[in-house]
């Protein structure tokens, strides 16, 4: 009895170990991606070689895996040899060998199903935001309901589609929604019970700070600054950074003159309290929901001549920025697409809106893809050739502006656009100019394949044309090239297991595992 | 055909049916509502935005809307509507489909509706007819093959249109190393692959690296334009292809 006892005990004991110390987040990913962008800096880099340059040519299916829904769109996490995967209302449990299922959780829900971009874990639970903006915990080894919290009300058409990110003891959410007009947040949940620790708003009260770049109370209760990717942190700062998104009404900026802060901005918070410690602003006053939750990327290099702890983003308005994150100065903003909706730069380094070119009644032309620049798709940083990448889009598009009969913005949106004919590449951009070194012409259209960098020099992403390859990270040149038989809507991982290099991407429905051949 | 006319019949019945619903709401809310909760039922003079209250976002076919609208909320200075149940339930229905209308996730496309010639024509015909004369007379003609473009389409699908009129595919002619040279409209062409029609409709696919591939793109002058062309010229040259 004894003897079963201590054996059931060591079970236990192992089967803990399989969890996630909190510890690994801070590691760089090699046998796991334990979370969203690999490690806290968003760069998705991995300091794994085995496939590179001289051999990528070979890689070759090790498996795959058949979700059964149209689309992954999120980033998958590994852990202890188990793939962790999400889509709306599903989580998979996946053998990271063999991409046979363990367990496959499904929850039927209202709301918004748009995308999930993935789960995050903690010890032995996985956190997952829904469709109906709650946030379940579930365990890991089983899939099965640990809590279930509500986080906003579907309602007013909040959803939560990011990957929550763990930071110390605290999940960190946020919520999304472009149905309604409504304000957004940010929210630290206790890990084990779901109790709220802090919640910090995308938008002030009136009297706080940043109430000044409001007209009224009444436009601030429905500002919007949603959140849809998750952000990055500094260990060393204990700050995290995020993006937020758009003001509302989403078209008509009349009715909210001023700058509408902390929309469209890079927020820096202290996650122990939800403060905000700066912010940065890329697109003041936005009128063509151009987002600026674009990843914060994270990385220490020289910048003008200067070692620096910098941020990059490559925002959704066309324009690429470079801080310093440590005080949020700004260093560098270049557009990295043609834009033609600023008059120009100001002092602070934020583009300054043309309002001849906020959508007009009569439509307004302009020198951008309707979609933006760039999306959610993960961009990525090599430390190895130092370069920032990201998948971006050329175009043009008409901007119109709806009024309903009282002269009131009509709706959430408030307005209509038509895109022309667009164009995506992925560029690799020198971080200090923000000027590309190479650009590889993706193919007409959207295409939203994040971007993997690995110290092997190898890139990995993913084209219009259904195309999934492995760059020269250097150069830009293809090393392997096949296709998925769909759209590749998600961020590529890479883990070392048994000494073997996997490469993950998603393709529609199906996940790919790629490797060298024995 | 009977049958036919008897589902074309349900159909239209099925579908107008909570229209007219909400429409004979939207005529009783004007008279009863708009007054302190304004006609789009965003808030008014009085009465706080009914499409962004949580009332009326849980509402379940006039749960929680109907007492309001019965018993009103004199605390907040809200007197009792005397409607009829039949009325009440149009006026829960016109303020469901007004949240219908106004919650919406993407823009889309401009409506024939408001996007009227009237509300689109800003620009000036003479200086729109100069720039076509400049930028589009090298392939077309306004007594050609633009004669009566205004009549074609409606003003925002022309104002679309004239800038990129897609859908027309860019015809490829592919040289094998060895054999005939194929022609016909282009598929897909990526880093790695062509793909063609041909004249047929079979489809075809060479690797690049076998073979020359020349693309004529009928769109290139419109890809060109739409890198160079200036908001202005846009609205000149609409309102110089309106009178063609």
């Amino acid at each position: 009895m004894k003897l079963l006892f201590l054996a059931a005990a060591a079970v236990i004991q192992l089967i803990n170990a399989q969890g996630l110390n909190p510890e690994e987040l801070l590691k760089a990913p090699t046998a796991n991606w334990p979370q969203f962008n690999g490690d806290y800096s968003g760069r998705r880099y991995s300091p794994l070689k085995q496939i590179n340059k001289d051999n990528a040519h070979t890689l070759t299916v090790a498996w795959a895996f058949q979700s059964r829904v149209n689309n992954l769109k999120g980033t998958p996490l590994e852990v202890n040899g188990t793939v962790y995967m999400s889509a709306p209302d599903h989580v998979w449990a996946i053998d990271a060998r063999t991409g046979r299922r363990l367990w496959h959780y499904e929850r039927p829900s209202e709301g918004d199903h748009i995308a999930s971009r993935g789960v995050s874990m903690y010890k032995n639970q996985l956190y997952f935001g829904t469709p109906d903006a709650h946030l379940i915990c579930l365990d890991a080894r089983t899939g099965k309901e640990l809590w279930n919290k509500v986080i906003a009300d579907v309602a007013f058409g909040y959803y939560i589609s990011l990957a929550p990110l763990i930071v110390k003891d605290k999940v960190i959410v946020g919520t999304s929604g472009d149905s309604a007009d409504v304000p957004h947040f940010l929210e630290a949940l206790r890990p084990e019970t779901g109790e709220v620790l802090w919640r910090w708003n995308s938008i002030p009260e009136p009297g706080q700070a940043g109430s000044e770049t409001w007209p009224n109370a009444e436009s601030m209760k429905h500002g919007g600054g949603p959140l849809w990717i998750t952000g990055t942190y500094d260990p060393a700062l204990n700050l995290m950074y995020w993006g937020t998104g758009n003001p509302h009404p989403v078209l008509a900026g009349g009715g909210r003159r001023g700058d509408n802060l902390y929309t469209c901005s890079i927020v820096a918070i202290n996650p122990d309290t939800g403060k905000l410690a700066w912010y940065f602003q890329p697109s003041p006053h936005d009128t063509h929901d151009w987002d600026a939750v674009e990843t914060p990327v994270l990385f220490d290099a020289d910048f003008a001549g200067k070692p620096r702890k910098l941020l990059a983003q490559a925002s959704r308005n066309g324009y690429f920025f470079v801080l310093d994150r440590s005080t949020g100065e700004h260093l560098l903003t270049e557009n990295f697409a043609h834009v033609d909706w600023t008059k120009g730069i100001d002092k602070a380094g934020r583009p300054i809106p043309d309002p001849a070119k906020d959508p007009q009644p009569e439509g307004a032309f302009t020198r951008s893809p309707a979609a933006g620049s760039t999306n959610w798709m993960a961009p990525s940083y090599d430390p190895d050739t130092k370069l920032f990448y990201v998948n971006a889009e050329e175009g043009s598009s008409m901007w119109y502006l709806l009024l309903d009969p009282e002269k009131k913005p009509e709706g959430h949106q408030a307005g209509a656009t038509n895109t022309f004919w667009q164009q995506t590449h992925l560029l690799a951009l020198d971080y200090q100019t923000g000027k590309p070194k190479w650009t590889r012409e993706a193919g007409d259209g959207r295409g939203f394949p994040g971007i993997l960098t690995t110290a092997g020099g190898v890139l990995f992403s993913g084209d219009v044309a259904g195309g999934i390859f492995a760059l020269d990270a250097t150069t830009g040149k293809t090393l392997w090239h096949t296709y998925g038989g769909g759209n590749f809507n998600s961020s590529p991982i890479t883990y070392e297991l048994d000494g073997k290099q996997y490469v993950l991407t998603c393709v529609d429905g199906t996940v790919y595992a790629w490797t060298l051949p024995d | 055909m009977k049958t036919l006319s008897f589902v074309v019949l349900f159909t239209t019945m099925l579908s107008a049916q909570p229209n007219e619903t909400a429409e004979r709401g939207r005529q009783q809310y004007v008279k009863s509502c708009s007054f302190c909760h304004g006609v789009s039922a965003d808030g008014g003079a009085e009465g706080p935005s009914l499409i962004r209250s949580a009332s009326l976002r849980h509402d379940n076919n006039g749960d929680l809307i109907g007492p309001v609208i019965r018993e009103g909320r004199p605390e907040k200075g809200m007197p009792p509507i005397p409607l009829s149940p039949t009325q009440s339930a149009d006026v829960v229905a016109f303020l469901h489909a007004q949240l219908k209308k106004l919650d919406k996730t993407s823009p889309g496309k401009p409506s024939r509706d408001h996007f009227t010639r009237a509300v689109l024509l800003t620009g000036d015909a003479e200086a729109g007819k100069r720039f076509f004369n400049e930028a589009c007379a090298r392939c077309h003609s306004p007594a050609g093959d633009l004669a009566g473009i205004a009549k074609k389409f409606p003003p925002v699908e022309l104002q679309t249109r004239f800038l990129y009129p897609a859908g027309k595919p860019a015809m490829a002619t592919v040289t094998p190393a060895s054999g005939a040279v194929v022609k016909g409209p282009l598929v897909i062409m990526d880093a790695f692959f062509v793909t063609i029609k041909d004249a047929d409709g079979w489809t075809h696919t060479w690797p690049l690296k076998l073979v020359k591939v020349d693309v004529s793109d009928p769109l290139a002058a419109h890809r060109a334009l739409l890198k160079t062309i200036t908001n202005a010229n846009v609205h000149n040259l609409f309102a110089y292809l309106v009178t063609l």
